[in-house]
């Protein structure tokens, strides 16, 4: 093969390797605690869930545990806040939750989004959608939680690990 | 060999775009088999196409397949395309010859340049050696159900060509079914292809019925790998059935966040069946189907650029 032959095909094929450059962290895991629950202190309580805990989780939510370790914090007064992650179209999708006392949502906030379409997630309008939801809220696409054209994986992701952490919750949190 | 000044465009423009492009969103995780995904409605897509393919049963025969598709989402589940397809095209010596005194039996161990890809009117005794234009395609793709929201994605495809020797109309039915969250893939392709194509001054009519199947998963973040099979049938007059082949392989893809390329590459089986008595005669060698139609290996790079 000539050089310049080698050149015309070694040039996407080096851009295939290139790492990506353009992952945006939005906020901190303190950003994060400070928007949804401000003013108040935070103990941070991992869980570390049993294989019995993942299937029930799994049975309430239908939807599966990627991970049996949850990152956890108690909040003082009443209320949970959870960092949890989703997969996205290319990479993972990084979330806070807020539960209230009572286990329905406070507040979401995206961490970590790589994705180019559906940045509109991050939106006060599309996340606000969950302010509320409890375990027994249906958690669906186009029928209580609205999609983000050209994000549909991401949007339906994200809705169900709101719907998998509210199961969470009902079973492992709100007991311990 | 290759035709450099089109080498050094092709080249300048894709590097031109790595600098450039900002976007990523619909993209093919397989190199041959559509899934259901579509450009977004009022985004666009520029993709680059490039596949070699080469090797018949006798002397030398490569043909490198360029094409450049740009694609629009009219809505979320309607998408156009408009592609330029070019190609560059080697041969010698690579068909058998028909036996004078009977002409529906071979010369054996003699061959002559020809075949789809040479024009019609080249000395045979020659080699070929040619860049050219091929044709214009339009591509519609109407989506009945996405896979993230439907227990699978279906999809209808339609896309009319048209070139100086051959005008095409080709017809798909697109399946998708993903699990593991979305990380594994599987894809099925059913096509119908009617091709007119200009024999010695005459339009010549012929039909194809094949269908492509690919899995693929998600093994890291940006990266999936998985494995394509395709099987054609061609029908001569669109009747005919002349040959059944069937190819298998690997397809790499990467896909980030301003742009994603795949990488696949097909093996003709050895397990293809020659019916009429012209394929069995002129086209079958040793379980493998070249004729016009097809080659023992191919390759196929195509990246693609979002906005």
């Amino acid at each position: 093969m000539r050089k310049s032959e080698f050149a015309f095909f070694a040039l996407p094929v080096s851009a295939l390797v290139a790492p990506s450059t353009f992952a945006v962290q939005y906020l901190t895991v303190d950003q994060a605690q400070r928007a949804i629950f401000p003013g108040k202190s935070l103990t941070a309580s991992p869980v570390k869930l049993a294989p019995p805990q993942c299937k029930a989780i799994e049975q309430a939510s239908g939807v599966r545990v990627l991970h049996d370790e949850q990152q956890v914090w108690r909040v003082s007064g009443g209320g949970w806040f959870i960092v949890d992650e989703v997969v996205g179209k290319h990479e993972f999708i990084t979330y806070a939750i807020g539960l209230n006392a009572n286990g329905s949502v406070k507040r979401i906030e995206v961490m970590d989004y790589r994705e180019t379409y559906g940045g509109e997630i991050r939106n006060e309008n599309w996340r606000a959608q969950f302010v509320g939801k409890t375990s027994q809220s249906p958690l669906k696409l186009d029928r209580d939680i609205k999609n983000i054209s050209g994000a549909t994986l991401s949007c339906r992701h994200i809705t169900d690990g709101v719907k998998r952490l509210l199961a969470l919750h009902e079973i492992v949190l709100k007991r311990s | 060999m290759l035709c450099m000044a089109g080498m050094k465009l092709v080249s300048a423009f894709a590097a031109f775009l790595f600098c450039v492009s900002g976007a990523d969103a619909h993209e093919s995780i397989f190199a041959w088999t559509y899934t259901t995904d579509l450009t977004p409605k009022g985004h666009g897509e520029f993709e680059q196409w490039i596949t070699p393919r080469w090797e018949k049963e006798h002397g030398s025969y490569g043909v490198i397949d360029f094409r450049e598709e740009f694609e629009y989402g009219v809505t979320d589940d309607f998408q156009i395309a408009l592609y330029l397809n070019h190609r560059y095209v080697y041969a010698k010596d690579d068909i058998p010859v028909a036996n004078p005194t009977h002409p529906k039996k071979l010369l054996p161990g003699v061959f002559e340049t020809g075949g789809e890809d040479v024009h019609a009117g080249h000395d045979p005794t020659k080699p070929f050696d040619s860049y050219h234009f091929e044709s214009v395609s339009f591509e519609s793709i109407y989506r009945l159900l996405s896979p993230y929201k439907a227990p699978i994605g279906l999809a209808l495809y339609f896309e009319p060509s048209i070139g100086d020797q051959e005008t095409e109309l080709e017809w798909k039915i697109l399946v998708q079914k993903n699990w593991l969250e979305d990380r594994l893939v599987w894809a099925l392709n059913i096509n119908y292809e009617l091709e007119f194509e200009k024999e010695t001054g005459d339009w010549e009519r012929d039909g194809a019925f094949e269908w492509f199947t690919g899995i693929s998963y998600r093994f890291i973040s940006n990266w999936s790998a998985g494995l394509e099979f395709r099987n054609h049938h061609e029908f001569a007059d669109a009747a005919v059935h002349e040959h059944s082949a069937y190819f298998v392989g690997p397809t790499i893809h990467y896909g980030g966040e301003r742009w994603w390329a795949s990488i696949g590459f097909l093996h003709q089986l050895p397990i293809g069946e020659a019916f009429s008595q012209d394929n069995k005669e002129f086209a079958a060698h040793d379980g493998y189907i070249f004729g016009d139609e097809h080659e023992k290996y191919y390759v196929r790079l195509k990246v693609g650029f979002n906005f």
